[in-house]
């Protein structure tokens, strides 16, 4: 009782100091802007820029249309004919159901709980990439958003020191070695896959903490079939759109999957702090910054 | 003094060819800005914010560019004809496509990160903010008669251009071009029965 008392009342403190945190308007930093006058050089800007633009500049006949490949298209497509009922006439109604009931923000923190929980996978494989500034960001994430954060509910790495999760799994470590998206996969329930990232899925689990947490086999796929469904009551059917508004709404999604996971493997460096100097700040929490890594 | 004259004519062209051009990112805030102001109006049904959308935001996109980008390869090869039809159809789909999300918009803002400039193309990274979800959002746009217009939007990786090209490519190579245009065509009936669009 009295443990419950505590955490309520370190509950209602970490709402009162971190609301008004939140809410402070911030400031937005100026927008760099690079501009490069016509006939002027900057190699390193080229090299991005034309990378950004890969496939506008090239040649007209050159134009590729084949993003992955798709021997087992009949099979995929049998795949995802099975997963596209399951989704409507199963998962969705539940999801729909558990978001009527569970108000929003319970939601967004059972989202926040499993992703923090599933920070070995990510910290795992931003280390085999050797990306060191990766590794240091879910560490520190892991840190204030199970402490700060009660054991992961909330996300103040993000919310007040705007620290962003690092999306790594084993699929991209392969693509940082050199693997390709193998062929395209369609798997029963998990939906779209390769065979890259199938075989980075299951290499995944070994560091998956449900594995080791003493659940029988119906308990494990129990949490797994209910954090699907917490994500898909927080998502505004984006799936249905897709169904309803696509020529043939297969080929739009694994024309999207392969460019999506392109884009994670040779990933375009969004990250912007939106905080400068705060004590929170990456730059003075991240011991792999001060070393410059 | 002719090489004088010369020079500065020189440098100054390069400074117009920087200067003279209005920023694109002021054109993509512009669009921004406008279709949010429409969403965020409490008191207009669906409808009206489709149409109101709709009417705002052409101006910003090139249609030419984004339609010939799609067919990618099979432009060439189409007669203007078809190149026309396919255009028209084009436009129909994106609207019916994304106009019919308006609803689902329930608030949130755009934060402009860089904006890259090189001839006649423009990269402008942004991100939109909401309470529990950032996306990354790129406009790549082009300089032509006289204004920079949009003609591909890149959503966390995903180009939207390149997943039309991939996937109407694929259609084209297995019923012919006039066999996406008659899926089109249905496709675009089927959305107005649903949902109008004036």
């Amino acid at each position: 009782m009295l443990r419950f008392l505590t955490s309520l009342i370190l509950l209602l403190v970490f709402i009162l100091v971190a609301g008004p945190l939140q809410a402070v308007e911030l400031a937005a930093p100026d927008v760099p802007t690079v501009i490069i006058p016509v006939g002027q050089q900057d190699d390193q800007f080229d090299e991005d820029f034309d990378d950004d633009f890969a496939d506008d500049f090239a040649d007209e006949g050159s134009f590729d249309e084949i993003l992955i490949a798709d021997p087992l298209e009949g099979f995929n497509r049998g795949m995802f004919w099975v997963n596209d009922k399951l989704y409507f006439y199963l998962v969705k109604p539940v999801a729909k159901g558990y978001r009527f009931i569970v108000p929003r923000p319970a939601r967004v923190s059972v989202g926040n709980f499993f992703a923090n929980l599933l920070t070995p996978i990510r910290a795992a494989n931003a280390l085999l990439q050797l990306k060191f500034t990766d590794f240091g960001t879910e560490i520190y994430r892991f840190i204030v958003n199970s402490t700060m954060g009660i054991a992961g509910l909330f996300d103040p790495a993000t919310s007040l020191a705007g620290v962003e999760k690092v999306e790594e799994d084993f699929g991209q470590t392969l693509g940082y070695y050199g693997a390709g998206h193998g062929f395209y996969l369609v798997l029963p329930v998990l939906g779209p896959s390769s065979l890259r990232d199938t075989t980075g899925g299951m290499v995944d689990t070994v560091l998956d903490p449900f594995r080791y947490a003493d659940l029988t086999t119906m308990e494990y796929l129990g949490a797994k079939v209910f954090k699907v469904t917490n994500g898909l009551s927080l998502d505004k059917d984006t799936y249905e759109s897709i169904v309803r508004d696509s020529l043939d709404p297969y080929l739009f999604v694994r024309a999207a999957y392969a460019q999506r996971r392109a884009a994670q493997v040779g990933k375009v460096d969004y990250s912007i702090l939106t905080i400068d100097g705060s004590f929170l700040n990456e730059n003075n929490l991240n011991p792999f910054k001060w070393l410059g890594m | 003094m002719k090489r004088f004259v010369f020079t500065w004519v020189f440098f100054l062209s390069l400074v117009f060819s920087a200067w003279a051009m209005p920023q694109p990112q002021e054109q993509v805030e512009g669009m921004i800005n406008s279709v949010l102001s429409v969403l965020q109006q409490t008191g207009l049904t669906a409808e009206e914010k489709k149409s109101r959308v709709s009417g705002r935001v052409q101006g910003f996109l090139n249609m030419t560019s984004m339609s010939e980008r799609t067919l990618g390869l099979y432009w060439q090869g189409a007669t203007e004809e078809q190149r026309q039809h396919f255009s028209d159809l084009f436009v129909k789909v994106l609207e019916g496509t994304y106009l019919n999300r308006v609803n689902d918009y329930s608030g949130g803002t755009v934060q402009y990160l860089k904006q890259r400039v090189k001839g006649n193309k423009a990269i402008i990274d942004t991100k939109f903010v909401s309470d529990d979800l950032e996306i990354p959002v790129q406009y790549k746009m082009i300089y032509e008669n006289d204004r920079w217009q949009v003609f591909d939007m890149v959503i966390e990786g995903v180009s939207m251009i390149r997943n039309y090209r991939s996937s109407y490519g694929e259609i084209i190579r297995k019923d012919g071009l006039d066999g996406l245009l008659a899926l089109m065509e249905q496709k675009v009936f089927a959305m107005q029965g649903e949902h109008p669009i004036q």
